[in-house]
């Protein structure tokens, strides 16, 4: 399964919903809502436990096989609507612990979601860099998604928080909704990458399907989704599906 | 021993066992006791259990209730009527309820009024979901000697310790509408509590059964009674005074020609023909199968004639205690010239003079056909009067050979379903909060009940570790364990301060009715359709909604997002809703009807040249006239049937009956899929099996997605332009079918379909994994919403036994799908008793026309998922690059 190129030094590993970014060596990861199920108990639906532990094997398979050496989560690692519980402490703290002695990861760096300001307190015990809303790293700029990026450098920007999917039908009208990575330009000519959810819960938001422009600040006043690139992943995968535009009211059936 | 009482006793013998007070005021009020009163009278005296079927109007519900109060009386004379509960009384719906309890209170107010020495009053109380706190709390201090109630509440009563005190002297438990209760969920979750209550206060009680039409009535006294131990069913007889009442009814078309009218047309004429019947009549009641179907009706009723608020009505779950309490009010007084109603009023004693009832649309069943004509005729001497509006050709074929069986005395079948761990997951909630259980003790309880005879142990065991929270880590288990459960001493008990809550506000087994609300793109409310019509929805579909076309664009939780459509022609049909299965028994009926009526018109030659006129003048009557003659049918109705069948004929040569499955093979009406479409005639539970069996068989082989259509009378199979099967391939499939082990083809394959996720999520809610109802708040439809497939691989990761997948599996094989019938079916083909034969044609033929129009209802994919996907890639990537090419087009290039 070859990795699949997005441009010179950002790959896409074996349709995972993981970014690898050659020139920092580092795996980038968005939107895990870890303690995912703790919080939806208390709304009365009890979920198995699976989120972290896949999380954790993703992340085992992206950085065996890239030997990266730097984890960079951009944003909503837990999740917006709800205020913090003990759950998502617990499995931030089980989260950083395997990433360091389990992976061997040497630096850990979180860019923070709205709702992720618990992170503070554990920046020192757990040794993580943490960064308010934005982090320019290099070329790259890493933000959440939520508001717009107010850093005006760095060549390449990586955003969160929509959960971007497609959704698909074939030609006998069976429906497929697959996370994707979307790729493009913005008005000011910098590039952009969208990362999926790392939620194992997290069905995605149908870009060619809806009117995301309300999502996220970025979308309505920066570029154009149309334009931009879709790249799917599933069992092991990546498609190239192009551009966005081109999959909005497609009937093949 | 289960037996049928076949000898009444005499109206004399009958009185005689009455209470003298109770016997003096009936004799002057009724003179005489009818059919089933004429047994129960004195087989209740004698602590008989009883299941008793019989017409509404026949007294049934005053056969049970004479017995109790003559034995209340008799207690109240010795002094020894105390202010606790001697008799229950459980009917499923609320309606019913209310009214039971308004005719309890006025024989108990009578009959004390001639009464001149002072004795205790006998007391009735009503505890549903509807009584107001208060009257609850005034029970709990005063309870009544009577208690109406439902199956919900029921359950919520054993949990409630005073009120388990007061239910300690129980003689007496009626269940009415039984046959309501006996072939679903809802009436297994009530089993339990039955069983439950005896263990409850240490003793048993008579039961007695009330229902109308039902069959076989032997499955539906072991519902009843259940066993005394491990081997010993309670006994029970049987009394059935099913036919006594006289009944007149209809199968009426709106046009004269279904096949070719429009749809516009169609509609127009069930109205019209509606306004008719309604103005000729007092009072009218109208089923529809759906709850937007009765709002459908309601509306165009009002906007094209003079009808208004204060003359009809729309009476269904979804609407407030007040609304329905006001049109049952209204409907007593007769002051209502129709209402309408999903499945509603389709019980009760006595709603005022209905005298005539509509149903529009396939009941789907002849016992469901008698049930609800019988509501019409106030009493025991009226003459029940029904019509059947259908809506399309298979319902006219249908409803029109359904009415005939009725007149046969052909009633389909039903079955209890068995061993549900779903339903049983809340009530082992609710055991361990009365007390703390021994796992074996437990187990002995539960398998007294019918439906729980043969549970076995480790499907039990499994279920109480699932409650116990034993799928996730130890520190999670205090939020998500409803049970303690000690593996070492093999009890379990009560867990958790919100348990009890939980409990009591997520008692059910009736899945939320799910309103899917429809928007405009711009966020414009129109209506809301069922979920089920949504799962068939794609992007493109049109559909008629508020009276307006609007196409699909696509849905985001429990919303649809539409486009208007103007001047579009809808490709679903207006009328399509999932309804209950048409029985086995039935659909073999109408197959042979078909083989019996094609035949007469073939011998006449019908069909081999230009269709013959209907009406023949002089001359004598031809055959195929008599059998539509002898049919409860109308002109319309007869036209119709011959035109369809004539023009089936007439393009095929064929038409498929019991004994002969056609197996059409042709194209959809865009040219895009190729159609399998199999005139297969045993009712959507068998053809669910034989479709699915099928779908799996060809796409296993030609390593392809698969999607289906299935209906009573055919299922379709679907497949991309590639998949071109030949006769020869289809003749090849079809011996596969018979040497496949369809039991395990299925259980190994059902994974791979729409169906599983959406039985999951139904079974997850009763199992109380996902609540409807937490912490005193209601969880709105919208919270409760993670995609099913997720929570479905989630639980598989945990094990592929886990309960709730496991009873998934059971309730999809036993209850959805008839497996036993399949195999008949499959082994007659294989016994040449069943020939198929395969014909291909370039345009659907007309029998196959609403198994293609209501579009996919499930999909086989493919087994390699990886493959799917890069065939998806493949047809998208096609698609596009010529798009890409017209656009360039376009612009000139």
């Amino acid at each position: 399964m070859n990795p699949m190129m997005l441009r010179k030094g950002i790959e896409i590993i074996d349709g995972l919903p993981v970014l690898y970014i050659k020139p920092l060596s580092a795996i980038v990861c968005t939107d895990l809502h870890l303690g995912y199920e703790g919080v939806v108990a208390d709304r009365g639906t009890f979920l198995p436990k699976v989120n972290l532990k896949n999380i954790k094997e993703i992340l085992k398979k992206a950085v065996e096989k890239t030997g990266a050496e730097q984890i960079i989560v951009d944003g909503d690692i837990k999740n917006e609507f709800s205020k913090v519980h003990v759950e998502e402490f617990n499995e931030f703290r089980e989260f950083v612990n395997y990433l360091r002695k389990e992976l061997k990861i040497k630096k850990i760096i979180l860019i923070k979601g709205n709702h992720d300001n618990f992170i503070d307190q554990l920046k020192r015990p757990l040794d993580i860099v943490v960064y308010g809303q934005e982090a320019l790293i290099s070329d790259f700029l890493f933000f959440h998604g939520e508001e717009l990026p107010k850093n005006k450098e760095g060549s390449t920007l990586i955003m969160g928080h929509i959960h971007p999917a497609i959704t698909l039908y074939n030609n006998l009208g069976i429906k497929e909704k697959l996370r994707c990575f979307l790729y493009g330009k913005m008005k000011d000519k910098r590039e952009i990458i969208v990362v999926p959810a790392m939620n194992y819960f997290a069905e995605g938001v149908g870009v060619n399907m809806e009117n995301v422009k309300e999502m996220a600040p970025v979308f309505k006043k920066m570029l154009d989704i149309d334009r931009m690139k879709a790249f799917c992943i599933g069992e092991g995968e990546t498609f190239d599906y192009g551009e966005v535009g081109k999959l909005r009211k497609l009937n093949i059936y | 021993m289960i037996e049928f009482y076949k000898e009444p006793f005499t109206a004399q013998q009958s009185l005689e066992s009455l209470n003298p007070f109770v016997r003096n005021w009936f004799a002057a009020k009724y003179k005489e006791p009818t059919p089933p009163q004429r047994y129960s009278f004195k087989l209740i005296r004698e602590k008989k259990n009883l299941l008793i079927t019989a017409p509404t109007g026949s007294g049934k519900t005053f056969s049970a209730f004479m017995a109790v109060l003559s034995d209340l009386m008799n207690l109240a004379i010795e002094n020894k009527l105390e202010e606790k509960i001697y008799c229950i009384y459980i009917s499923p719906l609320k309606a019913l309820n209310n009214d039971v309890y308004r005719n309890l209170n006025v024989p108990l107010e009578e009959i004390y009024k001639d009464i001149s020495i002072p004795l205790t009053k006998i007391t009735a109380g009503i505890r549903t979901g509807d009584t107001p706190t208060k009257d609850r709390q005034k029970m709990l201090a005063h309870p009544p000697n009577i208690l109406v109630t439902t199956p919900e509440s029921l359950a919520i009563l054993l949990n409630s310790p005073r009120f388990a005190e007061n239910m300690k002297e129980v003689r007496y438990l009626i269940v009415d509408e039984l046959h309501e209760l006996v072939n679903n969920k809802r009436g297994v979750h009530l089993s339990l509590s039955i069983e439950r209550l005896a263990e409850q206060i240490g003793h048993d009680f008579v039961r007695v059964g009330l229902g109308a039409t039902l069959h076989p009535l032997e499955e539906g006294a072991k519902y009843l009674v259940g066993y005394k131990d491990e081997q010993t069913p309670r006994d029970c007889y049987i009394i059935d005074a099913t036919w006594d009442k006289k009944m007149e009814y209809i199968a009426m078309c709106p046009v004269t020609d279904m096949i070719n009218a429009s749809d516009e047309l169609i509609e127009n004429s069930i109205y019209s023909t509606l306004d008719g019947i309604i103005s000729k009549n007092t009072t009218t009641l109208i089923f529809t199968n759906t709850r937007s179907g009765t709002e459908r009706v309601v509306y165009n009723l009002m906007k094209r004639y003079k009808y208004d608020e204060s003359s009809i009505a729309a009476h269904h779950g979804s609407l407030s205690r007040e609304v329905r309490l006001g049109v049952e009010e209204l409907l007593k007084k007769g002051s209502l010239k129709a209402a309408v109603s999903s499945t509603s009023l389709e019980l009760g004693i006595d709603i005022g003079s209905i005298d005539n009832v509509i149903q529009i649309g396939s009941p789907k069943s002849v016992s469901r056909a008698i049930q609800r004509i019988g509501r019409s005729g106030h009493s025991f001497n009226d003459i029940a009067k029904g019509e059947v509006i259908v809506t399309n050709r298979d319902d006219l074929v249908e409803c029109s050979v359904m009415l005939d069986a009725a007149k046969k005395r052909h009633l389909d079948s039903a079955m209890a379903p068995q061993n549900a761990l779903d339903v049983l997951a809340q009530h082992l909630v609710g055991m361990s909060q009365v007390k703390k259980w021994g796992v074996d003790e437990a187990y002995l309880t539960i398998r007294k009940a019918y439906p729980y005879h043969t549970l076995e142990k480790q499907d039990y065991m499994a279920l109480l570790e699932y409650l116990s929270g034993m799928y996730v880590g130890l520190e999670s288990r205090r939020v998500y364990a409803k049970i303690w459960y000690d593996e070492k001493e093999k009890t379990f008990g009560r867990r958790g301060k919100l348990t009890r809550l939980i409990y009591f506000m997520n008692i059910g087994t009736i899945p939320d009715e799910v309103a899917i609300d429809v928007m405009t793109t711009e966020n414009k409310w129109i209506g809301s359709i069922e979920e089920e019509f949504l799962s068939r929805l794609k992007p493109g579909d049109v559909f008629v909604l508020a009276g307006k076309p609007l196409r699909y664009e696509f849905s985001r939780v429990m919303k649809a997002y539409v486009t208007p459509a103007p001047g579009q022609i809808p490709t679903i049909p207006p009328w399509f809703s999932e309804q209950l299965p048409l029985s086995y028994e039935l659909a073999l009926e109408i197959g042979n009807f078909r083989g019996r009526f094609s035949k007469v018109l073939k011998d006449e030659g019908v069909g081999k040249r230009k269709l013959t006129i209907f009406k023949k003048k002089g001359k004598k009557v031809p055959e195929w006239r008599s059998i539509l003659d002898s049919m409860p049918i109308d002109e319309n109705a007869k036209s119709s049937i011959y035109t369809y069948f004539a023009e089936q004929l007439a393009y095929t040569g064929i038409v498929p009956n019991d004994k002969l499955m056609l197996i059409e093979k042709t194209k959809d009406p865009e040219n895009v899929k190729n159609l399998l479409v199999f005139h297969s005639l045993y009712g959507r539970r068998v053809n669910d099996a034989l479709s699915r069996i099928l779908g799996i068989l060809v796409g296993d082989f030609y390593q392809t997605d698969v999607a289906i259509n299935i209906a009573d009378n055919g299922f379709v199979i679907a497949t991309g332009e590639e998949i071109d099967l030949d006769k020869k391939e289809i003749e090849n499939l079809m011996k596969e079918l018979q040497e496949v082990d369809t039991n395990r083809m299925l259980k190994e394959n059902i994974r791979r379909t729409e169906m599983m996720k959406r039985r999951f999520r139904y079974s997850a809610a009763r199992s109380l994994m996902i609540l409807r109802n937490y912490k005193g708040k209601k969880i709105s439809v919208r919270k409760q919403q993670i995609n099913s497939q997720f929570i479905l691989k989630a639980a598989e990761e945990i094990s592929p036994n886990f309960p709730i997948i496991k009873e998934t599996y059971r309730e999809i094989m036993e209850d959805v799908m008839d497996l036993p019938r399949t195999k008949e079916v499959i082994k007659g083909m294989a016994k040449g008793e069943i020939k198929y034969k395969v014909i291909e044609t370039d345009v659907p033929s007309p029998f196959s026309h609403n198994l293609i129009a209501t579009g996919a209802a499930d999909v086989i994919m493919m087994k390699d998922r990886r493959r799917h996907l890069r065939e998806l890639h493949k047809l998208v990537m096609k698609k596009i690059g010529k798009k890409v090419e017209s656009d360039d087009a376009k612009k000139g290039n």
